[in-house]
């Protein structure tokens, strides 16, 4: 298997999944149309033109921190391009599951093993194109979509009392998608044993894959609790579920009524808190690549040797 | 053996506790050879496919092309085609990525090849496989599969639900334009009577196990049909025909290893052809 081949395989994947592309270009394109429609909205930032004494006065310290504005920029850059992550890891989940499933169904298997493609290939060209191709693909479209939206912003805040908000910062920007990039990497290592779990299942399967993907960790959880009156198990997936977002923090908390001062040293903690690499430091995610690897291995075996097709 | 393509020992093979598939069927396949392997439902032929294909583990020896396919398919496949059934291409592929995917992954695939064979159809190269009829799709697979410089191709059925234009020109082009006598050739059917003439070699399958191995060539010397007139039956049934059937009003005998002209005197003498053996061989295997 050279590279030739398995970049055949990875696009064979988008051919069968063509929602895998274009689900993120008509989230990101929606995201831009709501720019251009809406007054004051755009991503998590609310751009409240009427402003009041505080507000005022917090767009008149940020009118004079070049640093505080790229900080406030690279959040808002960052979180616009949120909800196509969040639409594509749904459209993910379900990729997963149908990818070793589907050829069985319509017994293509036995054309797609007709072909000098292993086992390992195969189900390495499907991990590798949700865990990779997919995150660079949604890294490039909200890059894009970024832009559109910020020049549409720049457009409607200029002139205004907020106009800070539309100077670009270039290097700033940079940044982002470096970090951007990396958290989307982040986000795949992350989730490697919930895909590797999905694969399984769709290998597994002989019907109903949604099913055998979630009712056994929820039985399991359900007799847990029931027995042992505990739940470990639900805490760890709970946990793997979550946590990749509580590592790469965009919210800006604070109260209603803080100072300006306040949410100028909200929004620095929360650009420090922007890259996911603290995971890095995690035993937790290594243990779960851990599982990924075994789960994907079993998947590669089952696959060898299922014979129902 | 050395010319062997396959040379299957002793093949054993069962789903669950009492479905036996394959029990203890040995057989070996020559080099540039066209074999039909038969029998009837549930006799064993597909699996005897799919163990040499890699496609299910078995017990016994097997070596093809000198691998085994149970340790060895990745390598093996580069040099194996096989067409498994019509239903297996893909609803949303399209005729171009279909060529583009094979080209892909496949290093001895020559899609100038694949571009003449096409050209000679009706397909056209953006449709998907859903808008293409059953016969097209078979074409499109056959494209695909005579384009690869393969040294044994598998065929399961390859013309199951096409109509008879479909199926003389499948086995046709399979003839005339691919089989070359170096490459070896190994196709299941029900339609005895449409490959018995493109057959070089049969091999009868019945409850797994091989119940005839023979070149075409030497069938008129191993099995002698005998139409015999009313009065000869009982000197007939004395030789022991491995089978008998009334045909409008007079009897026909199958026999096997008896000269042929010591039964000339009991009526008329034939060479059975590939599709009465078949009964004979199936029937005389249920008795």
């Amino acid at each position: 298997m050279n590279a030739k081949s398995f970049l055949t395989l990875v696009k064979r994947e988008t051919w069968e999944h063509r929602s895998l592309l274009w689900v993120p270009v008509v989230t990101a394109a929606l995201i831009v149309l709501a720019t251009i429609i809406s007054t004051n909205v755009a991503g998590s930032i609310r751009l409240d033109v009427d402003l009041d004494v505080e507000s005022a006065a917090f767009f008149g310290l940020l009118a004079a921190d070049q640093m505080a504005q790229a900080k406030l920029f690279s959040i808002w850059m960052g979180s616009i391009g949120l909800p196509v992550l969040v639409v594509t890891i749904i459209v993910l989940f379900f990729y997963l599951l149908d990818a070793l499933y589907i050829e069985r169904k319509d017994r293509s298997i036995l054309f797609w093993k007709s072909m000098p493609v292993s086992d390992s290939a195969t189900v390495l060209s499907k991990l590798f194109t949700a865990m990779v191709a997919v995150p660079v693909w949604v890294w490039a479209v909200s890059l894009v979509m970024g832009l559109l939206t910020f020049v549409i912003i720049a457009l409607k805040v200029s002139g205004s009392p907020i106009a800070p908000l539309g100077n670009f910062h270039l290097t700033a920007w940079l940044a982002l998608q470096l970090t951007l990039l990396q958290n989307l990497f982040l986000a795949s290592l992350w989730y490697a044993p919930i895909a590797g779990w999905l694969l399984l299942v769709s290998v597994w399967a002989k019907r109903a894959p949604f099913l055998w993907a979630v009712l056994p960790p929820a039985l399991v959880i359900l007799f847990e609790e029931i027995i042992f009156n505990t739940e470990y198990v639900a805490q760890l997936i709970g946990h793997r579920l979550i946590h990749y977002f509580e590592a790469a923090s965009l919210g800006i908390n604070v109260e209603t009524g803080a100072g300006p001062q306040v949410i100028l040293d909200s929004i620095a903690n929360t650009y420090n808190e922007m890259s996911a690499a603290s995971l890095l430091g995690e035993l937790h995610l290594y243990s779960g690549l851990a599982v990924a690897a075994i789960f994907v291995l079993l998947a590669i075996r089952l696959r060898r040797w299922r014979d129902d097709a | 053996m050395t010319d062997s393509v396959i040379v299957a020992k002793e093949l054993r093979k069962r789903y669950g506790n009492h479905t036996v598939a394959l029990d203890g069927a040995s057989f070996a396949v020559g080099r540039g050879r066209i074999v039909g392997l038969m029998g009837p439902n549930g006799a064993g032929k597909t699996t005897a496919l799919k163990a040499i294909l890699g496609l299910t583990p078995f017990e016994g020896q097997l070596d093809v092309l000198g691998r085994d396919p149970r340790r060895e398919r990745d390598s093996l496949m580069q040099d194996v085609c096989f067409i498994a059934d019509v239903a297996v291409l893909p609803k949303w592929l399209r005729v171009n990525d279909a060529i583009e995917y094979v080209a892909g992954v496949h290093p001895r695939f020559h899609s100038a090849r694949a571009d003449a064979v096409l050209a000679r159809t009706e397909i056209r190269r953006r449709s998907k496989i859903s808008e293409l009829s059953k016969g097209m799709i078979t074409q499109l697979h056959l494209a695909l599969i005579m384009a690869i410089d393969a040294k044994l191709l598998v065929l399961d059925e390859p013309t199951l639900g096409l109509d008879l234009l479909y199926r003389r020109a499948f086995y046709e082009a399979l003839l005339n334009d691919y089989f070359d006598h170096e490459r070896t050739i190994l196709v299941t059917t029900h339609q005895v009577e449409e490959v018995e003439n493109l057959l070089t070699d049969v091999l009868f399958i019945n409850h797994g196990r091989i119940v005839l191995d023979s070149a075409i060539d030497d069938l008129p010397g191993r099995f002698v049909q005998l139409i015999a007139n009313g009065d000869a039956c009982e000197a007939a049934r004395r030789l022991e025909p491995i089978y008998e059937r009334e045909v409008f009003g007079r009897t026909a005998f199958v026999f096997e290893g008896r000269d042929a002209t010591e039964l000339a005197a009991l009526g008329e003498i034939r060479t059975p052809s590939v599709a009465d053996l078949f009964v004979a061989k199936m029937a005389g295997g249920a008795s």
